[in-house]
């Protein structure tokens, strides 16, 4: 039954894991960091990172109704590839009203995104349900 | 940039790592060792009301948590002890709510800042925060709102929807918060309608009142700009000076 700290270090176990963070979408509210940050600064990166999940979040595009009803957004993940790297954003899901995800960096080379993506949504899943 | 302190007695306060309780005009912040470990404002929905509006917790299930573990300052802890919340769900709830209520215990006041040694809160410690980091959330979050809609009379005044424009579409939070808003309603009543932090409606209702889909009520009347004061002869003494003048002149009749 993990929280924010233990959920952000098993993220971080994973092979290529550069940086992991837990941010509110909302606000951009960093409320968990680890490792690096692309930009050397964990915050810059939240606020970032956020408005690109609350788009995604909230553009009808993403959001019709063949999703289906749910708490959340519909929105499971995003995925950024970059030259240098690999980001993935996994939305989690609470029965309280929130917004934030999962934000996790990894290594071009040494990453996986496949495992990476399957992890962090367990990982999600794990960190509200125990 | 350079950015003042929001409160210069929680700087202090941080540094001599205390544990008590900063009163302010909006709010409440706990320390615990210098760091923050909980916060209050009437202006934010308390952990109870986020977790129980959802429907995440009954009610009952909150009071017993207070009534068994609010006298051992541990609800936080009872209520994932007592399998009635997962720990991550209680660290992203009380964080949430954290920051919310600091943001507005913060808000700029003329009035008295105190600080009561030793006091401790009944929710427990969760998850400390830095002082330093409350500080620095709190100013990012003044800043963010202005960037969005730089007119704070919407964060007090009663949300009044606009209809939208052809084509334009609204996200479904805002969604859901545009359907509570019956013309009546302040962006804090909403946030605890719905069971969402304060701020966080308060940037939503600026982002509508942006995007044309909230009315952004007209400034109140600038105060009249202060009576402007002749500057002041360099005179030492008028009247005495006047009053040679007057006396020579009328010498100068006799």
């Amino acid at each position: 039954m993990p929280g924010i700290d233990e959920c952000l270090l098993e993220a971080m176990a994973l092979p290529g894991a550069l940086g992991a963070s837990l941010v509110d979408w909302t606000s951009g509210l960093a409320l968990g960091t680890a490792g690096d940050s692309p930009v050397g600064d964990h915050e810059t990166t939240a606020a970032e990172t956020a408005e690109l999940a609350r788009s995604a979040a909230e553009f009808d595009s993403f959001t019709t109704a063949a999703d289906g009803p749910g708490a959340g957004p519909p929105v499971e993940d995003l995925i950024i590839t970059t030259r240098a790297g690999y980001h993935v954003l996994r939305f989690v899901e609470t029965s309280f009203d929130s917004s934030v995800f999962l934000h996790l960096w990894l290594d071009r080379d040494s990453g996986n995104l496949a495992l990476a993506r399957l992890r962090l949504r367990d990982l999600a899943e794990r960190l509200v349900l125990g | 940039m350079s950015r003042a302190a929001v409160s210069p007695m929680l700087v202090r306060l941080a540094a001599e790592k205390a544990t008590g309780a900063l009163l302010r005009d909006h709010g409440t912040l706990y320390l615990v060792d210098g760091r923050v470990v909980h916060a209050e404002s009437p202006a934010a929905p308390g952990v109870d009301v986020l977790l129980t509006t959802g429907g995440r917790l009954p009610r009952e299930g909150w009071d017993e948590a207070v009534d068994r573990a609010g006298a051992h300052r541990a609800v936080g802890r009872f209520l994932v002890d007592s399998g009635r919340l997962h720990d991550g769900e209680l660290e992203i709830c009380h964080l949430g709510a954290v920051f919310d209520a600091a943001f507005f215990a913060l808000s700029p006041t003329s009035g008295p800042t105190r600080f009561r040694y030793g006091v401790g809160h009944w929710f427990g410690t969760v998850r400390p925060v830095s002082a330093e980091a409350v500080e620095r959330e709190t100013v990012r979050r003044r800043e963010l709102l202005d960037a969005v809609w730089p007119y704070a009379a919407v964060d007090t005044a009663p949300v009044v929807p606009r209809p939208a424009s052809p084509g334009q579409t609204v996200g479904a939070r805002q969604r859901v918060l545009l359907a509570a808003a019956d013309g009546e309603r302040t962006p804090a009543e909403l946030a605890r309608l719905l069971g969402r932090p304060a701020f966080h409606t308060l940037l939503d209702v600026r982002r509508l009142a942006a995007a044309g889909l909230v009315e952004t009520p007209l400034a109140p009347e600038p105060a009249p700009p202060p009576q402007a004061f002749l500057p002041a002869l360099p005179v030492a003494d008028p009247d005495i000076a006047l009053l040679r003048r007057l006396r020579d002149a009328l010498e100068a009749h006799l």
